[in-house]
């Protein structure tokens, strides 16, 4: 009863599912090894561009209002509403242990150390992140881009490196100002509706807040700020085709972007624990 | 260049050095997604002519003149460019080279964050000392030199498709460069402005003493403005010559594209017609 030995092809055809999936596997390896690939050269170059001549500090001004100061309301807004709800939630999980007066301390910290720094930075990821694209990208497909080439002007000196310092330049500000909103959402809360006062709520905040905590805080953003910039302009850069091409850019840098950020956000949190 | 010396004396030094080869191809072979795109090209482009690369559309003419100012690399072969080989020069060292050369692009390319005058002062502002006035000077001169003057504050989207490549003609020719390389000029464009945009060509390429490449599958342009036309096909030059001699040609070839592009050749239809200049 001795079975006859399956033939090669016999067992390629039998396998043959598995093989196709190996092969896309791959294929989806390789493309993702040649983006990250170009991805890098082009931090570098950026980063060999940003410390030499020209420079072109009228762009990098324009930038940090365009990608910095309009981006305020709705980082400030985000900031703002998730003191107010962290309030509210910490109040209510804390009031079975009378720990109504750490309001203060928790919303602070949490905002400081973590929300304020991510949230901004998905904000930010969301509306900068896939402006550049959008912009870079429409640039590139109708030949902007090459036209500065040919004109011996260097796209990564004039479009990338104002770019990526403004947005470097720009997020820890903005992450300041969300925090600070963020504690006055807070406060607002503990104030109207859970009966502190607002001595009580600046107080326990001033005995937990540490320098460090701040530090740590605004630290990561200056990465998570040349991650998205940095993953934009490549984005918009690497279009090709048209319109369409440019929209699928945009929505792929928002998506890479956003999980640079929360990847990222790991790792320096645990760097930044370790000073 | 140097400011120093006046526009006359560059276009006479210019006109003095005129048929000495400026561009070479030497065997270039471009592939892409596995398809050969230019497959051995070889082609020799003379100071102060005004050579058309004639072909159908995607058999590689914008390649070709990418070729030119380093906007793409070959493959295999070599392209000399002011007697330089440039397919191994990086992006900063192509840029003396490119300052030399302009290019038209085939939308215009222009910087749409930009009004007209900033476009056209763009190049200059970048690459001189002039100042402010001086500037100003040469938008205003190369915008009446395209025929548009005035129209310094408007913005790109606020102009038609001709006015735009006429826009970026101007802002091209603002550096005097001794090369403009067009791509499609008069391509979407209505015959009025089609002839406007050819006898531009003509005029620039006379006035400036530059030498230009124009890339079309125009027929009309072609032969308004051409010193000698390129046939391209399947990857190589399959003519070079008048665009006379391109019309009489017995080559089949030729002779199917012409009827193609609605030209009776070898009819005498089309040699009667009196060539304007
Ligand atoms: N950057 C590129 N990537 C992939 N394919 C390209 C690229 N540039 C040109 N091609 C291909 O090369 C061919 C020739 O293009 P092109 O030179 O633009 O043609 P045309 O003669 O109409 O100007 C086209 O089939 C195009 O798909
Ligand atoms: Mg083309």
């Amino acid at each position: 009863m001795a079975q006859p030995e399956p033939s090669a092809t016999a067992i390629f055809y039998r396998n043959l599912g598995w093989l196709r999936f190996v092969d896309r596997f791959g294929r989806k390896g390789s493309q993702t090894v040649e983006y990250l690939g170009g991805l890098f050269q082009m931090i570098g170059e950026t980063i060999a561009a940003s410390v030499s001549r020209p420079f072109y500090s009228g762009e990098l001004v324009n930038e940090m209002d365009e990608l910095g100061v309009k981006s305020l309301a709705i980082t400030g807004l985000t900031a703002f509403v998730t003191g107010a709800v962290l309030a509210i939630q910490t109040a209510y999980s804390l009031e079975a242990f009378g720990g109504k007066q750490f309001i203060g301390r928790i919303v602070s910290l949490s905002l400081v150390r973590e929300l304020g720094p991510i949230l901004t930075a998905l904000m930010v990821a969301g509306r900068v992140g896939s402006g550049i694209t959008a912009e870079l990208g429409s640039m590139t497909v109708t030949e902007q881009v090459d036209a500065l080439r040919s004109m011996a002007i260097s796209p990564i000196r004039r479009l990338v490196v104002p770019r990526v310092l403004a947005v470097v330049f720009m997020m820890p500000v903005l992450t300041a100002i969300a925090d600070v909103l963020g504690i006055i959402g807070g406060l607002g809360i503990a104030v109207t509706s859970i009966g502190m006062t607002v001595q009580d709520y600046i107080t326990s905040i001033w005995q937990q807040l540490a320098i460090s905590d701040i530090f740590s805080g605004l630290g990561k953003t200056v990465f998570f700020g040349f991650e998205i910039a940095a993953i934009g302009c490549y984005n918009g850069l690497q279009v090709e085709g048209g319109a369409a091409a440019v929209g699928r850019s945009t929505t792929r840098t928002v998506v890479l972007a956003s999980i640079s950020i929360l990847v990222s956000d790991f790792f320096l949190t645990k760097l930044f624990l370790a000073f | 260049m140097s400011t120093a010396v006046s526009p006359a004396e560059v276009t006479q030094a210019r006109a003095a050095r005129r048929g000495e080869v400026i561009v070479e191809f030497k065997e270039v072979w471009k592939t892409y997604s596995g398809r050969d795109i230019l497959a051995g090209v070889n082609l020799q482009i003379r100071r102060g002519e005004v050579l058309c690369v004639l072909g159908p559309s995607g058999t590689g003419k914008s390649v070709t003149l990418r070729h030119i100012n380093g906007l793409t690399r070959p493959d295999a072969g070599d392209v000399i460019v002011f007697g330089e080989s440039i397919v191994a020069l990086s992006e900063e060292e192509l840029s003396p080279v490119r300052r030399r050369l302009a290019m038209l692009f085939q939308g215009g390319a222009l910087f749409d964050s930009m009004n007209v005058e900033d476009n056209i002062a763009f190049p200059v502002r970048e690459h001189t000392e002039k100042t402010p006035a001086e500037v100003s000077r040469i938008v205003a001169e190369t915008l009446n030199m395209v025929g548009l003057p005035g129209i310094q504050r408007k913005m790109p989207s606020e102009l038609s498709g001709g006015m735009r490549k006429r826009v970026a003609l101007a802002r091209s020719i603002s550096l005097e460069p001794e090369v403009i390389l067009y791509d499609e000029p008069t391509t979407g464009l209505d015959p009025v402005s089609s002839e406007k945009i050819a006898q531009l060509i003509v005029d620039v390429n006379h006035r400036l003493q530059t030498t230009s490449v124009v890339v079309t599958h125009d027929i009309v342009t072609a032969r308004t403005v051409s010193t000698r036309v390129a046939f391209l096909h399947q990857g190589r030059f399959q003519f070079i010559g008048t665009f006379d001699e391109a019309t009489s040609s017995s080559s089949p070839l030729l002779r199917d594209y012409f009827r193609a592009m609605g030209f009776p050749c070898g009819t005498g239809v089309f040699q009667a017609v009196p060539k304007g200049d």
